[in-house]
């Protein structure tokens, strides 16, 4: 057989390429199947920084103030036995319920590690974090009525802006999933090709 | 005739992984986790991942009754954490048979699996991780919050629960002399950088790895999105340098770069470290056309000479010299298989 893009030299390649979630396979020459590897650059490394900001709005790192939680040593877990100073020393946690049962230093730690301290992320049982979304923008919809209600009308312009965010990422992510061809869990079967690579 | 894939952005990006992390509402954690609870949470989640659609690929493997290499091949491969190994007699593995999909029992958290596939793939490694995750809830309930998402032994992973990266191949960037400045513009996007293997700016054949940090406040798609695009911008810094290094002098690059080329293939001992030296070398004269070697072959072949997998390989205990002579031998003969002229 011969090489499919050069048409003069034996192929010994059957190369696989993946764009944009399809295949396309052709039989190459070892110098074709080279040529194909090599990807030419195209865009510039400068605008990383502006590019990424706007995705990453709320960078972690918080404000709160970095403090000994001694005086939360004693609090102990009713239902693992674990006290707050014994997790200190190990960093981890000794069931789901040390959650609450440090709630107030377990705040302040989750801020100064995420920069954060709601979830946004996807819930149990749904199906896509789109769910999520929406959890969100309801949440911070009843925020934004408490801070018009308070007359924190700077507040109340942020939390619109957020919510307008949201909006607009919920319905990008309906349009993609509108265009996206469907997918397999993992496609053991038809991908056993990729396990002999 | 050699088959392979090459998925998008390999000649930069090694592999892609999303892995989450879930903990069982009604069992004690890590630090207070019996030998009874553990074994509960093994047959649980064997007992969910072999009804998954896809359980039949699945392999159940026990830490305690590997042998020592069999769980360095895994580790080695990115199957496992090495964390995995500080708790042999609880820990187990599960891996399937394309080595895409493994969940990992009784790390620091009862279950934490991931997806992992070649190239920039961000999204579909996701996708089969989020997949196995709606699988895997419907027979127990995972220990979630409303407001502090999935909860883990660890407050830092709380949340998504979600820790993505991809490894990437940075030879270029590494002798532009510009690592420090592309982890410290990566370090204020709030994800992180490090040498694969080794400490600093200092790694071991130009392996990187590139994760998010935070795992509180964005929700999946968010970081996916994010780290996805400083891959590629990353990716493109990277072809730029190699670019100018071949305009630069074409020769002198070609030259350094097929020397390591001649040492793989006539050296008759090759130690672990000076490999990851060459093999950078000949996977950049891969991607710049030199060398008519395919990059999913040459990354399969870097894992397979790891000293873990070469112990497998051998079938016994090996001295360090022995493990010397056995990669150099293997080295000659696969390479040869992979290039064709």
């Amino acid at each position: 057989m011969m090489c499919e893009d050069c048409g003069i030299r034996p192929a010994k390649f059957h190369l696989m390429t993946i764009i944009n979630g399809d295949r396309v396979e052709r039989n190459l020459c070892p110098a074709c199947m080279a040529r194909h590897q090599k990807q030419l650059p195209g865009l510039d490394f400068s605008n990383l920084a502006g590019i990424l900001n706007s995705i990453l709005e709320n960078k972690p790192g918080g404000q709160e103030q970095e403090r000994r939680d001694a005086e939360y040593d004693d609090l102990i877990c009713e239902q693992c036995g674990m006290t707050y100073g014994e997790f200190q020393k190990c960093g981890m946690l000794g069931c789901a319920a040390c959650y609450q049962a440090f709630k107030t230093p377990m705040t302040a730690l989750l801020q100064r590690v995420h920069g954060n301290t709601q979830h946004a992320g996807r819930v149990p049982g749904g199906v896509h974090s789109g769910t999520s979304i929406r959890m969100n923008i309801d949440r911070l919809k009843q925020k934004l009525q408490k801070a018009i209600a308070d007359e924190e009308y700077e507040q109340a312009a942020k939390l619109r802006d957020t919510i307008r965010a949201l909006n607009a990422q919920l319905e990008r992510r309906e349009q993609d999933i509108k265009v996206r061809p469907p997918e397999r869990l993992e496609g053991e079967g038809e991908e056993g090709s990729e396990d002999d690579v | 005739m050699y088959e392979y894939v090459l998925a998008p952005d390999q000649d930069v990006v090694i592999s892609s992984r999303v892995r989450l992390s879930r903990n069982y509402e009604d069992l004690p954690f890590s630090p207070k986790l019996t030998p009874e609870y553990a074994e509960e949470v093994i047959e649980r989640t064997a007992d969910a991942v072999f009804k998954t659609e896809n359980g039949a690929a699945f392999t159940l493997l026990r830490m305690s009754e590997l042998e020592e290499d069999a769980r360095s091949r895994l580790v080695e491969h990115h199957l496992i954490s090495y964390d995995l190994l500080k708790f042999v007699n609880r820990s187990a593995a599960m891996v399937s048979s394309a080595g895409t999909v493994s969940v990992m029992l009784n790390e620091e958290d009862h279950v934490r699996f991931q997806g992992l596939l070649p190239g920039l793939q961000l999204e579909r490694s996701a996708e089969m991780a989020l997949r196995l995750d709606e699988a895997l809830e419907k027979s127990y309930p995972f220990a979630f919050d409303h407001q502090w998402g999935f909860l883990t032994a660890c407050p830092a992973n709380t949340g998504t629960g979600m820790r993505a990266s991809v490894i990437l191949h940075l030879p270029a960037i590494a002798s532009g002399g510009q690592m420090g400045a592309v982890m410290q513009t990566i370090a204020k996007l709030g994800l992180t950088i490090r040498g694969l293997y080794g400490e600093g700016t200092e790694a071991q054949g130009n392996l990187y790895q590139l994760s998010n940090q935070a795992t509180l406040g964005r929700s999946e798609e968010d970081v996916i999105r994010a780290l996805s695009a400083a891959t590629g911008q990353i990716v493109e810094h990277e072809r730029n340098m190699r670019e100018s290094a071949e305009k630069k002098d074409m020769l002198q690059l070609q030259d350094r770069l097929m020397r390591s080329w001649g040492e793989l293939m006539y050296a008759r001992l090759m130690s672990a470290n000076e490999f990851m030296r060459r093999y950078s070398d000949i996977r950049y004269a891969a991607s710049m056309g030199y060398l008519h070697a395919p990059l999913p072959g040459l990354d399969a072949l870097m894992m397979d000479v790891q000293p873990g997998s070469l112990g497998v390989r051998a079938g016994k205990l090996i001295s360090p010299r022995e493990s010397e002579i056995l990669r150099a031998k293997i080295l000659r003969e696969d390479l040869q298989e992979l290039v064709a002229e």
